[in-house]
């Protein structure tokens, strides 16, 4: 069985003015954006301002009081997460949120925990450790012993093995030394180049600004700014008054 | 000390053991998948024995059906704590503390059915075994291998699951990260209704089991609720193996203490080791502080 590639369906990912947050307190005030088949879109902006609510309300961990959230034209809005997932929304949690208790095997069966069908199964395990060497190294190690880089790259192999088309991940580089975050950042460029749909949510610019297709400026639960990297990178006074370099 | 001392207190230890074991196994899952201390779980013991009554001894049928109604009976409380209280419960602000006291009041109207529907006074269980096997050293009775045969049966059918299975990995998934295992897929809230039939059916077997060697009664379940929770405690919460360990350990502790200085010491001395133990150990001998890096 072939699986169709994770850019096959036009479409994309098209979130429309959402209004969100935890209790009475809203924390995204009517926010739109659109990651088109294929591309990657990145949302900067500081701690605190909505950037992981908005990718929790995309996975249906935050209720929506308003405002929808379309994948290849379908609603998602008010689904369980299990059935957002399910319709092919990959969601890399902030800090990895591993089964701690598990090995990195087990890890990655679970990211695959709707695939029925065992040569699926084996041929996204392969894709997954054939990009991810060091994971089929430590294949029967609890995650819990793994270093922070590793533990990374098992969150997001775990993410990959859910075969979702948009892979959504929150600020990858968090908590990594320098050098760690280099490597990540070399596989979310491989990730790109593959042509998967990536939805990067990051707190400073400079990772991102090199191949990100498009960004969005997140400021207060609202989109601020919107345009490509180039644009971004030749407007200095965004630069210099909004995000202080 | 004579060798058939040591094997009659090695005996009615594994045979107590084995009971324990096997309440504790629901206990430690309802805790460990939905952060739940089900105060009903002793109320299950309770219907588990009392359905095999009415099936049997009431309703005269044969005794197969005994087990079979109790297992039905035990899935029909695990649904009742789900629809009725958990459904609605979970997720919300101080769940952990508010679920004690609502399944507190589940277990406070069963156990008041119960007494309304059968009365107060003591039942012989129909589903024992009477004879024993001479084994040298001491005599084994029939009910107290059938107990041990049964429960360890049950424990590997229990861990099969947890292991190999695929709902066992979504459940073990649901206690170690809740959040992911919804991103993964996993239903959730479906996992913690399987999860409390799964465990109301293992109680209400087990407490088939130890009706068979006391009687029935209303209250029957809350000691043998008690003696799961310290074992759950001391094992730390949450880790079935180690529960399981435990209730085999402090029932052949219990059996020493109960021989040597008499029934009345047999609870006091298995306290009194708990808490030195928890001294020492605050996260259960098996247990892991959680520690969270970045």
């Amino acid at each position: 069985m072939t699986e169709a590639p994770p850019n096959g369906n036009a479409g994309g990912l098209k979130v429309t003015d959402i209004v969100g947050g935890y209790g009475n307190q809203p924390v995204l005030h009517g926010l739109s954006l659109d990651v088109d088949p294929g591309t990657l879109v990145s949302v900067i902006g500081p701690n605190g301002h909505g950037k992981t609510t908005l990718l929790r309300a995309i996975s249906g961990q935050v209720h929506l009081r308003s405002g929808h959230v379309f994948l290849n034209g379908v609603d998602l809005s008010g689904r369980t997460v299990d059935a957002i997932t399910a319709a092919g929304i990959a969601h890399v949690p902030q800090g990895d949120l591993l089964f701690a208790g598990m090995t990195v095997y087990e890890n990655l069966l679970m990211g695959a925990y709707l695939v029925r069908d065992r040569t699926l199964l084996q041929s996204r395990l392969d894709q997954v450790f054939a990009l991810l060497p060091k994971l089929a190294e430590r294949r029967n190690q609890i995650t819990d012993s793994l270093s922070g880089g590793e533990r990374r790259m098992v969150g997001i192999g775990r993410g990959l093995m859910t075969g979702g088309q948009v892979l959504m991940l929150d600020e990858p580089s968090l908590g990594l030394a320098p050098i760690v975050i280099d490597t990540i950042y070399e596989l979310v460029e491989k990730l790109k180049a593959d042509g998967r749909s990536i939805l990067l949510v990051e707190e400073s610019p400079e990772r991102v600004v090199d191949f990100a297709d498009r960004i969005y400026l997140l400021d207060n639960g609202e989109i601020n700014w919107s345009g490509t990297a180039a644009e971004l990178s030749a407007n200095d006074e965004l630069l210099s008054t909004y995000l202080g370099v | 000390m004579s060798p058939e001392t040591i094997a009659q207190i090695a005996l009615t230890g594994l045979t107590v053991g084995a009971m324990y074991a096997l309440a504790t196994i629901g206990l430690s899952l309802i805790w460990g998948s939905l952060g739940m201390l089900n105060m009903a779980h002793g109320v299950l013991l309770t219907i588990g024995g009392y359905s095999a009554y009415a099936a049997v001894s009431v309703a005269g049928l044969p005794w197969p059906m005994g087990i079979v109604a109790a297992l039905l009976f035990g899935a029909l409380i695990g649904l009742l704590l789900y629809f009725g209280v958990v459904r609605w419960m979970v997720g919300t602000a101080n769940f952990e503390t508010n679920i004690i006291i609502a399944s507190f009041g589940v277990a406070i109207a069963l156990e008041n059915s119960v007494l309304q529907i059968f009365g107060g006074q003591p039942f012989g269980q129909p589903l024992v075994m009477r004879g024993a096997v001479d084994a040298g050293l001491v005599s084994i009775p029939y009910q107290n291998i059938i107990i041990v045969v049964g429960s360890a049966g049950l424990m590997l059918v229990a861990s099969y699951v947890m292991q190999q299975t695929r709902l066992g990995r979504a459940i073990r998934a649901v206690s170690q990260q809740r959040d992911a295992a919804g991103l993964m897929g996993v239903p959730v809230q479906r996992i913690f209704l399987v999860v409390l039939v799964f465990s109301g059916m293992l109680s209400a077997i087990s407490g088939v089991m130890l009706t068979s060697s006391t009687q029935l009664a209303p209250a029957l379940g809350q000691d043998p609720m008690i003696k799961a929770f310290i074992m759950c405690v001391v094992a730390g919460l949450g880790h079935i193996g180690g529960a399981v360990a435990m209730a085999f350990a402090l029932a052949m502790i219990e059996a020493a203490s109960q021989f040597w200085f008499g029934a009345r010491w047999g609870f006091p001395i298995l306290l009194t080791l708990v808490i030195l133990v928890l001294i020492v150990r605050p996260a259960g001998l098996f247990g892991r502080v959680s520690i969270t890096r970045l």
